[in-house]
């Protein structure tokens, strides 16, 4: 490898870099394309029309980076086309989508902590197979799975059940100040005359706090790609034809199922030994 | 004369040219909000957007890629922003009330997408066209659909609708094309020779002809640069320039489709270890006060890694047996 060659990567470089720097993404990308380009000693614009008559800007017989950029960019529109479902969507929201989502959440009767974040990962499974896009975290899981999980865990015995008195110091202001929080969830310390009660019981709602956060990925992440309307399918459809080979956005979805069927058998194991762990937990406060 | 008016009615055209439209309403109504600060910037955005969506297909292509780059600019600039619109109580009191009256009428627009999707993807096949073009133009007319579905069923007239949607679009802001434009990075990525440079490095050190060291590569490279930049989609273009499709794809004739979202998904494992991507892993944990700001990473990380393992003999198998 020469010099010249090694030059070329450092587009690659400008983009992680740059992402990493949390500078303007789209910024960086572009910038890392323009930047990998004149490197490579492409020209700006191709050699047609009045830009022949340009001094330094084409190069006979090569095509323009910019020429490039502007192929590869109508030719992926369809990576974006999800901007025609938003009105709907929007509207839809507008009218109680996520209140009627949430009642839907509500009705779920789950014995443990673990299998609620079980059904939980499938009903955003279920979500990425109907091609809904939305980040869960503060719609589904602060307001709704969270406290259903401290209820879970009160109700199976594998937390601190709060004391006549009242025990359960409400000092969330985030559950406090939301009006869709059903009740008032126990995220912060519980005061217990047991000191190490205490801790074991401050220690099972951080665990579960994170488990509600991860469910929510796992559901997210794996389940997205079983649409063929979804962004991940299109950008692996629209690289893959760049690189020149046309995938069938369904045979995409058909190899993701072994993944989805993974992510959840996983998933099960994960929150079932979950469920064991903070049982442990709670029999060594007894 | 009816095939040919059918056929260009039910083109990938006419769905560009349909959410070229939107956009334009979109950019429309977002000069006009006076609550937006940025609204000139980011009109212009919006407009710039939907032209390059209607006219993609016949502008040439310096056209275009000056316009991707007057995008780009005014997103680097910060001039594209959102306004503050309605988000008082009455309107959460007023959707709470709409969800008790609609009940679950409310999931019949949204469903409508996904089923017109398929029942295009369908008709397509059973006509003898491409399936995926059918499922492309299923999800505009799909959209479409919703929209008359959701106007009726709430009774609502165009212009909320057209907001609402603004209003979804300006939410999630510029980095809509962030995808469009990683796309369109590989495809530079590949012209500048890039991909076939990486794909020369890593056979320095792996021999061209062992299939499980390759796709362990395939695997790690996408898990590295996804935990690097929080982004498996922004890893994706590299790693399949670079690696998969010269040294895997292309040599063991593999299905591409197969390869290439396991790939994908590969990545994902990365995303899950990863504090770059804090939206998933970092806000959480704020968003719950958690003591511990990793405490989301900790629980995710014997599950990523098992599962990215899982991708790594996943796809040699099935490479091995096909």
């Amino acid at each position: 490898m020469n010099v010249q060659d090694l030059l070329k990567l450092i587009g690659v470089a400008i983009v992680v870099i740059g992402v990493a720097l949390r500078l303007r993404t789209t910024l960086v990308v572009v910038v890392a394309a323009l930047v990998t380009g004149l490197v490579a000693e492409l020209p700006l614009f191709s050699h047609e029309g009045f830009f022949q008559r340009l001094p330094y800007l084409t190069k006979p017989g090569q095509t323009g980076i910019i020429n490039t950029l502007g192929r590869a960019f109508a030719d992926n529109r369809l990576i974006t086309l999800f901007i025609i479902t938003l009105p709907a969507i929007g509207l839809a929201e507008r009218y109680g989508l996520q209140e009627q989502a949430a009642n839907l959440i509500r009705k779920i009767r789950a014995a443990t902590v673990g299998r609620l974040q079980i059904v939980y990962q499938l009903f955003r499974v279920l979500h990425g197979f109907m091609g809904i896009r939305l980040n869960g975290h503060p719609v589904f899981v602060r307001p709704l799975i969270f406290p259903m999980s401290v209820g879970a865990a009160q109700a199976s015995g594998s937390t601190p059940r709060a004391a006549p008195s009242g025990s359960i110091t409400m000092d969330d202001p985030l559950a406090t100040a939301s009006g869709s929080v059903p009740r008032a969830a126990p995220s912060g310390p519980i005061t217990m005359d047991d000191p190490l009660a205490t801790a074991r019981g401050t220690e099972s709602i951080e665990r579960i706090k994170a488990a509600n956060a991860a469910a929510e990925n796992y559901g997210n992440f794996y389940g997205q790609n079983l649409s063929p309307v979804q962004a991940g399918i299109l950008l692996v459809y629209g690289v893959m034809q760049g690189l020149g080979f046309t995938v069938g956005v369904w045979d995409l979805v058909k190899y993701t199922i072994p993944i989805v069927a993974a992510s959840i058998i996983l998933a099960i194991i994960q929150f079932t030994g979950f469920d064991r762990s903070l049982g442990k937990m709670a029999e060594g406060k007894r | 004369m009816m095939a040919s008016i059918f056929g260009s009615v039910f083109s990938l055209d006419a769905v560009y040219v349909l959410t070229g439209v939107a956009l334009l309403i979109f950019a429309l109504m977002t000069f006009a909000d006076r609550t937006n600060p940025r609204r000139v910037g980011s009109g212009c955005f919006w407009l710039t957007l939907g032209i390059i969506f209607a006219l993609g297909s016949v502008a040439p292509h310096w056209l275009t890629g000056l316009l991707v780059l007057f995008l780009v600019a005014l997103d680097g600039l910060g001039q594209v922003g959102r306004g503050s619109g309605e988000t008082d109580l009455t309107a959460q009191a007023a959707r709470a009330e709409h969800a008790r009256r609609l009940g679950n009428r409310i999931f019949i627009p949204v469903l409508a997408i996904p089923i017109v999707t398929f029942t295009f993807a369908l008709a397509f096949r059973w006509l003898g066209m491409d399936a995926n073009r059918g499922a492309l133009v299923g999800l505009g007319f799909g959209g479409l659909v919703a929209m008359f579905a959701c106007l009726i069923l709430t009774r609502s007239d165009a212009r909320t609708l057209m907001n609402e949607g603004r209003r979804l679009n300006e939410a999630m802001g510029a980095v809509n094309i962030l995808p469009q434009l990683l796309a369109s990075l590989g495809v530079i990525f590949t012209a500048a020779g890039v991909g076939a440079l990486i794909a020369q490095g890593i056979q320095q050190i792996i021999p061209a002809n062992n299939l499980f060291l390759l796709v362990l590569a395939n695997c790690l490279g996408m898990a590295l640069f996804t935990i690097v930049m929080g982004n498996s989609f922004a890893a994706f273009p590299v790693i399949a320039t670079g690696v998969l499709v010269p040294l895997i794809i292309k040599p063991f004739g593999v299905n591409p489709a197969m390869a290439a979202i396991i790939t994908l998904t590969a990545g994902s494992s990365g995303t899950l270890m990863t504090p770059m991507a804090a939206n998933f892993n970092i806000v959480p944990a704020a968003l719950l006060n958690m003591r511990d700001q990793y405490g989301v990473i900790k629980f995710q990380f014997p599950y990523a890694l098992t599962l990215w393992s899982f991708h790594v003999l996943l796809l040699w198998l099935l490479i091995k047996i096909s």
